[in-house]
C-alpha cells in the first residue's frame, strides 16, 4: 500500500478508464439527466455516495462470506440484492435524518438500485484486488478508494455532459441527432480527448 | 446624399467588420507559418495543406446542402479549419490522411453542432486527435527538416520522452523550425508574425495565449527536470504545438469562455493539463488533448464567471 | 394467432431495444469490438431474457406486488449465474472477452424492463415469443454494431480480411469509436423515422 498505487488508481479511474466513456457504465442516466447541471450534480453525487458505500460492503461479503464458504459463484446474485438492500436502506436513512438532502437526491436513490456502474465497480474491484481467492494487500483499502473514484469519474463526465448540454439547447442541432445521439456523439468526442492521459506514469 | 440626410435607428457608427472579414484575416495570418512549414519540408506540406482546405470546405458545402442550410462556405470558417488540421499533421503522411481528417473535423466536430458558431470543440482539433487515435502509424513519424525525402527523425518532445539523446538544437534553431515536427508549429517566427497581426488587429485578446504559455513554461520549468526548479521551460515554448495552439488554437471564438476571467482561467487549464501530458503523459505532446478538455469545461467556466448584471447582487 | 406473431416481431424492428427504445446500452457499447463477442454477448443476453422471461410468467401469481422487483432481480440473477459458469466452462477465451459485462447483465434495462412491463402481465407463450423477439432484436443490433467498428477498426470481419489495402480505422476499436457508431446508427434512425412520417 503505498501513494502512488493510490495515485494511479485515481487516474486510470477517473480519467483513463472514466466509467461513462471508457466502462460504459450507467450510461441511461447519463444521457437522461445530463440535461440540467443540478440534477446531474445531485445524481453524481448520490452514485459517488452509493458506489463508494457499496464497493466496502461487498469487498466484505465476498472476503467473509463467499470466499471461506466456497461461494465465490454466488458473486453476481449476492452482489445485486446487497446493493439493493444497500441503497434502500441508505435511502431510509436519509429520508429519517435529513429531509433537505432527501428532497435533493432521494429519487435518484431509487433509480441508482440498478445502475450498472454500482455493480460494476463492485465486479471490477473482487476482480482487481483478488487473486486467485486471495486479496491482495490493502486490497480493501483500494477498492473503497477505486470505488470512490470510479463515482469522481461519473461526476467528472455527468457535470461536462450537463453544461455542454445546456449550452446546445440554444444551438441549431439538427433535427434527428437532438438529444440521443448528439449525447453519444458528444461523450465520443470527449473520449478521444481523454486519451491524452494515456500512458499516464509516474 | 438623400440618404444621408435621413435618420436610421441607432446604432449610428458602424465598424465595417463581419464574420467572413475576421475570419479571411485569420486565414491570412496563418500564411506565413505555411509557407515556412514548405520551405523547411518541401512541397508534400504544400498538398497537404491544400487538400486539408478542399475537403474541409467540400464537406461543409455537402453538409449544408444535405440539411438546407444557408450555403456559408464563403466565409472562411471551413478554410481555417483545414488549414489548422494540416497544420497540426506531419508533411510526409499520405495525401488520404488530411483529407479523412478534414471530413472528421468538419462533420463531427462542427456540423453536428449545427454549423458556424454552435461547435462546442475546436473542430480542427477534434479531427487532428481523431487521426491521432486511427492512425498513429502516420500521425508519429515526422520528416527531417530540410531533407525534402522520406528521410525521418524523432521530434526533439518525442526523443525527450523516450529517454533519446537529444541532437543538438540551439533556441535559435528551435525559433526559426529547423527541427522535425507538424507543418505549422515548427517555425515560431512565423507563427509570432501572424500572431502579431491578429492581435494588432484586435480579433484575439491576450489573455488566453498569455496565461497558457506562461503557464506551462512555469510548471515546466519548476517539474521539467528531475530536480525542482530546473526545467528547461524555454524547450518547451519552443518546442512541440504550443505557440500554433495557444496564438490560433485555444482562441477559437465559439469554444472558449466569454469573459476575461474566464479566459484566464482557460488558458491556465490549457496550461496545466499540457504540462501535466508532457511530463507525466504517455504522448509526448499535449497542446491538443489540453485545448480539448478546457473546450468540454467552457460551458461550466463560462456558468460560474458570468459578469455580475448591474444592479443585481 | 396473429397476435403472437405480433408479440415475436416487434422486438426486432418496430420495438428494438436498442435503436428504438435505447435500453441496455452500456453491453452494447463494451463488447461490440468483434462480431464473434457481439454474437456471444446477444446469446448470453437472449437465454436470461427468455429464461427469466418464461419463469416470471409462471410464478407471476404467487409474487406479492410490493416486493416484485426484488424477486424479478433474484430470478434473472439465477440465469446469469447460469450462464456465466456455462461461459467459464465452455468458452473461456468468450468469458475473457465479454469480462465483467456477463454479471453485468443482471442489471441490463432490457431484461428487468421485460420483466415488469410484460412478462409479469402475460401468459406464458407471449412472453416466451416476447423474449425471444426482444433477444434477436438485440443480438442483431449487437452484430450490426459491431460488424461496422470490427470492419472499419481492424478491416476484418469475423477474421476474414474483406477489402487489400484499407488502413484500418483505429479508433472504432476503441470506446470513443464506439460512442461515435451508436451515435450516428441512432441518428441515422431517427432520420429514417421522420422521413416515413
Amino acid at each position: 500500500m503505498n501513494v502512488q498505487a493510490f495515485l494511479s488508481i485515481f487516474i486510470s479511474s477517473v480519467f483513463i478508464y472514466n466509467v461513462i466513456l471508457s466502462r460504459f457504465l450507467g450510461l441511461c442516466p447519463f444521457v437522461a439527466i445530463s440535461k440540467n447541471t443540478k440534477q446531474a450534480f445531485a445524481m453524481s453525487a448520490a452514485v459517488t455516495f452509493v458506489i463508494t458505500a457499496a464497493s466496502a460492503v461487498t469487498w466484505l461479503i465476498y472476503r467473509f462470506l463467499l470466499l471461506p464458504f466456497n461461494l465465490a459463484y454466488l458473486r453476481t446474485l449476492s452482489f445485486v440484492l446487497v446493493i439493493a438492500a444497500l441503497v434502500q436502506l441508505i435511502e431510509m436513512v436519509i429520508r429519517k435524518t435529513s429531509p433537505v438532502l432527501y428532497r435533493a437526491f432521494g429519487i435518484y436513490l431509487t433509480l441508482i438500485t440498478t445502475n450498472c456502474a454500482v455493480l460494476g465497480a463492485a465486479v471490477l474491484n473482487i476482480d482487481m484486488f483478488f487473486v486467485n481467492g486471495k486479496a491482495v494487500a490493502g486490497s480493501f483499502y483500494y477498492s473503497v478508494f477505486q470505488g470512490f473514484c470510479m463515482g469522481l469519474g461519473y461526476t467528472l463526465a455527468m457535470l461536462i455532459m450537463s453544461g455542454i448540454r445546456e449550452r446546445l439547447e440554444l444551438c441549431n442541432v439538427p433535427k434527428a441527432l437532438k438529444d440521443f445521439p448528439l449525447a453519444f456523439i458528444i461523450a465520443s468526442v470527449l473520449s478521444l480527448s481523454f486519451m491524452g492521459f494515456n500512458g499516464f506514469k509516474f | 446624399m438623400r440618404n444621408k440626410l435621413l435618420v436610421s435607428g441607432s446604432p449610428h457608427i458602424h465598424k465595417n467588420e463581419s464574420v467572413p472579414r475576421i475570419m479571411w484575416t485569420v486565414v491570412l495570418s496563418t500564411i506565413p507559418a505555411g509557407i515556412a512549414g514548405v520551405i523547411i519540408f518541401g512541397l508534400s506540406a504544400l498538398w497537404v495543406i491544400l487538400l486539408a482546405v478542399i475537403a474541409a470546405v467540400a464537406t461543409e458545402a455537402v453538409f449544408e446542402v444535405w440539411t438546407k442550410n444557408k450555403i456559408t462556405v464563403m466565409d472562411g470558417s471551413a478554410v481555417i479549419t483545414g488549414i489548422l488540421l494540416a497544420y497540426n499533421l506531419p508533411p510526409n503522411v499520405p495525401l488520404w490522411l488530411p483529407i479523412a481528417g478534414s471530413v472528421f473535423s468538419i462533420a463531427i466536430g462542427k456540423q453536428v453542432f449545427g454549423g458556424l458558431g454552435q461547435n462546442i470543440f475546436n473542430p480542427a482539433l477534434v479531427g487532428r486527435v481523431f487521426l491521432m487515435a486511427s492512425w498513429p502509424k502516420y500521425m508519429t513519424s515526422f520528416a527531417r527538416p530540410f531533407s525534402y525525402d522520406a528521410v525521418t527523425s524523432a521530434t526533439p518532445l518525442a526523443a525527450l520522452k523516450e529517454g533519446k539523446v537529444l541532437e543538438h538544437l540551439s533556441y535559435l534553431d528551435l525559433f526559426l523550425g529547423k527541427r522535425g515536427g507538424c507543418i505549422g508549429e515548427v517555425c515560431i517566427l512565423a507563427l509570432l508574425i501572424g500572431a502579431a497581426v491578429l492581435l494588432y488587429k484586435g480579433y484575439i485578446s491576450w489573455h488566453i495565449p498569455a496565461s497558457y504559455i506562461l503557464t506551462t513554461a512555469v510548471f515546466m520549468y519548476i517539474f521539467g527536470a528531475k530536480q525542482l526548479f530546473h526545467g528547461d521551460w524555454l524547450f518547451h515554448v519552443l518546442n512541440g504545438g504550443l505557440i500554433l495552439g495557444a496564438f490560433f488554437m485555444a482562441t477559437d471564438y465559439v469554444a472558449t469562455p466569454l469573459t476575461i476571467k474566464g479566459q484566464l482561467i482557460f488558458g491556465v487549464g490549457c496550461g496545466l493539463l499540457t504540462a501535466i501530458i508532457r511530463i507525466w503523459g504517455g504522448y509526448p505532446e499535449g497542446v491538443s488533448y489540453a485545448i480539448l478538455m478546457m473546450n468540454a469545461a467552457t460551458p461550466f467556466i463560462d456558468r460560474y464567471t458570468k459578469n455580475r448584471i448591474y444592479g443585481t447582487k | 394467432m396473429k397476435s403472437l406473431i405480433k408479440e415475436f416481431t416487434k422486438g426486432i424492428i418496430k420495438e428494438n431495444p436498442t435503436f428504438v427504445l435505447a435500453l441496455g446500452l452500456c453491453p452494447t457499447l463494451a463488447v461490440s469490438v468483434s462480431v464473434a463477442n457481439g454474437i456471444g454477448m446477444g446469446v448470453a443476453a437472449t437465454f436470461v431474457l427468455l429464461g427469466s422471461s418464461v419463469i416470471i410468467s409462471l410464478v407471476k401469481n404467487f409474487i406479492p406486488n410490493k416486493i416484485r422487483i426484488p424477486c424479478f432481480i433474484v430470478i434473472i440473477a439465477t440465469f446469469v449465474t447460469i450462464i456465466e459458469l456455462c461461459l467459464k466452462a465452455y468458452s473461456p477465451v468468450l468469458d475473457r472477452a465479454l469480462g465483467i459485462y456477463v454479471p453485468l447483465i443482471v442489471v441490463n434495462c432490457i431484461v428487468l424492463g421485460r420483466a415488469e412491463a410484460f412478462a409479469c402481465k402475460n401468459n406464458l407463450l407471449s412472453s416466451f415469443l416476447d423474449g425471444l423477439g426482444m433477444g434477436i432484436g438485440f443480438t442483431l443490433a449487437l452484430i450490426l454494431i459491431s460488424a461496422i467498428r470490427e470492419f472499419l477498426g481492424s478491416g476484418q470481419i469475423l477474421g476474414h480480411t474483406l477489402i487489400k489495402g484499407f488502413e484500418p480505422v483505429f479508433v472504432f476499436g476503441m470506446p470513443s469509436g464506439a460512442l461515435l457508431v451508436i451515435g450516428l446508427l441512432l441518428g441515422f434512425f431517427n432520420l429514417l423515422r421522420n422521413r416515413k412520417t
